[in-house]
């Protein structure tokens, strides 16, 4: 489903160069969940942008279902289509209800009739628990329910595959557990996920695969039992000592 | 906020500072021998025409049939010519049976025209208004350009918005009218308008790209996310959000449009200022008609800033 090959992403600053991506070779299945963690500024959010096309790579490739990101002709709006993304800020659009919000892109990018939009948008709102919030503006409601609008504003664009970005990082702690229940039953159904997460429950419950980064570079992968029970590499020790 | 309570006082010493500024006005007015006419002033504003009708031949009144505040004066020709004039009744000239010769008056028709300065004043209105549409245009395109990734298109927007930010009005006007008027061959009105817009649409576009930049980059990365290129990620996300947040610098771009549409005057276009200093030359009543001409402007711009607070109570529904 999606595939990397030696993904390098080099920010070039006027006193410094940043590797912060720095080499990623990943391959994700179809409905498989896979949970990123590491250290900040690891480049987890970074590989992240790659994947939907939000940073252009400087070297190596990404494939996602078949369709090269890389290549000159690809377009890149007709992949973002097919992958979601979950912001850690939300970044639900403040001019727009909350219906406003999950039907927008629906009629401007996928064409569909308003009536269609309208239905969709309800269903997922159910779907994530906040249907009687449909004409609130997003700043009326907690961060919780901001994170549950996003996703489904995410979700009915139909992605085949949903980042998320540290959902829960922006969060009060209360909020959390409303957020990665909606996040455990996309899982449930068969999405295909990469969630970047400090969220060590989350991870150890819905993982099927963890992917440990520091510094750009993949230092170790592996299912959540292999994880957090016999990591092999020192850095994976020195950081999950730190998390749990 | 103060409560009502506390503010009264402040209010009522206000009220008396302004009276004691106005009573000294007069008191400065007296003491320079300056005889006041307003009584002059309405009639330049509205008038009551008087249009005469003259008879086209000679010949005599064959009828004259009176429709309410109407009347129907039917001539005969001495050479057999025959013609029906309206008149108003009360302006009858004429009884029936009447010799006339060519030229005489048959009556006269009386209608309220709009004097100088509320001709001046509408000239002003439109002329501010065209120049506001156009300078909106070009300022959001330029403002688009001087945000866009392409240099080409970013150097030509700081060079259009330097040169004319770094020019007096005055002096752009001038040239608009004798230099791109004569080589284009445009309008002395089309001249101060496309001077007026080109002049404002530096300032809007300033003003819009301040805006645009002050949208938070998660706004646009979660448009592009949603799979929206970037005009519609524009179109739809940042330019309503960087709209309410400009609405205010906007206002004040438009309110000084107005008051600087008074600069048309030089190149000979009959505005309110113009129009103001028309009447003068005929009335000698300078200060009334100048602080007349104040008022109208004050009236202008402070229905723009109405029109404005209103739009902007409209848009804060989502804060
Ligand atoms: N637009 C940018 N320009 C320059 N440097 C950047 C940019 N974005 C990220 N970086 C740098 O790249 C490195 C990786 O950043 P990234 O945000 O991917 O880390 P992260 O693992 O997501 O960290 P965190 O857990 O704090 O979110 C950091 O050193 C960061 O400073
Ligand atoms: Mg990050």
């Amino acid at each position: 489903m999606i595939k990397t090959v030696d993904l390098k992403k080099t920010f070039v600053g006027r006193d410094q160069t940043v590797h912060a991506v720095d080499g990623i070779s990943a391959h994700i299945k179809p409905s498989e969940v896979v949970v990123i963690i590491g250290p900040s500024g690891s480049g987890k959010s970074t590989y992240l942008r790659c994947l939907n096309g939000l940073e252009t790579l400087t070297s190596g490739q990404i494939i996602i279902d078949g369709v090269d990101l890389s290549a000159k002709k690809t377009d890149l709006n007709l992949v973002r289509r097919e992958v979601g993304m979950v912001f850690q800020q939300f970044n639900l659009f403040p001019h727009k209800s909350v219906l406003q919000n999950i039907v927008l892109a629906q009629q401007v990018v996928r064409k569909r009739k308003s009536s269609e939009a309208l239905e969709k948008a309800r269903m997922l709102l159910q779907k994530v628990g906040i249907a009687e919030k449909e004409n609130e503006y997003p700043i009326r409601l907690s961060g919780g329910q901001q994170q549950r609008v996003a996703i489904a504003r995410a979700l009915a664009m139909d992605p085949k595959i949903m980042l998320f970005d540290e959902p829960t990082s922006a969060l009060d702690p209360e909020m959390v557990g409303e957020v990665l229940e909606v996040m455990k039953q996309l899982a449930r159904e068969g999405m295909t996920m990469v969630v970047v997460t400090h969220e060590m429950g989350f991870a150890r419950e819905v993982a099927d695969r963890v992917l440990f980064m520091d510094q750009g570079k993949l230092v170790e992968e592996g299912t959540p039992e292999h994880f957090f029970t016999a990591p092999q590499e020192e850095r994976t020790k020195t950081f999950l000592r730190q998390v749990l | 906020m103060n409560t009502n309570r506390n503010t009264w006082p402040w209010n009522l010493l206000t009220i008396a500072i302004l009276f004691t500024l106005c009573a000294g006005l007069w008191a400065a007015t007296k003491k320079i021998d300056y005889t006041w006419r307003w009584n002059r002033v309405p009639q330049y504003f509205i008038y009551h025409d008087e249009t005469l009708i003259p008879a086209p031949f000679d010949g005599q009144v064959a009828t004259i049939s009176k429709l309410g505040d109407k009347t129907q004066i039917k001539v005969l020709g001495d050479n057999g010519e025959e013609e029906t004039f309206e008149v108003d009744s009360n302006g009858i000239e004429v009884f029936e049976g009447e010799t006339l010769f060519e030229g005489d008056y048959l009556g006269a028709t009386f209608e309220w025209r709009a004097g100088p300065l509320l001709v001046g004043l509408w000239t002003t209105l439109w002329l501010s208004a065209a120049a506001s549409i156009i300078g909106m245009v070009i300022g959001l395109i330029t403002g688009l350009c001087r945000v866009s990734n392409n240099p080409t298109l970013r150097s030509l927007s700081v060079f259009y918005i330097e040169l004319i930010r770094g020019t007096p009005l005055l002096v752009q006007l001038f040239i608009f009218y004798f230099f791109l008027g004569t080589v284009l061959d445009i309008s002395r009105i089309m001249a101060g308008i496309s001077a007026l817009a080109i002049f404002a649409g530096a300032y809007v576009a300033e003003i819009i790209r301040a805006g645009i930049q002050s949208i938070p980059k998660g706004q646009m990365e979660a448009a592009r996310s949603l799979g929206m290129n970037v005009p519609q990620a524009m179109i739809h996300i940042i330019l309503p959000q960087a709209f309410k947040r400009t609405l205010p610098p906007l206002a004040g771009q438009f309110i000084s449009l107005i008051k600087d549409s008074s600069l048309v005057s030089v190149i000979a276009i009959t505005d309110l200022t113009k129009s103001g200093r028309e009447v003068i030359t005929s009335t000698f009543a300078t200060f009334e008609i100048w602080f007349v001409v104040a008022f109208l402007y004050l009236l202008l711009t402070s229905v723009l800033s109405q029109v404005a607070a209103w739009v902007e109570r409209r848009l804060a529904v989502s804060d």
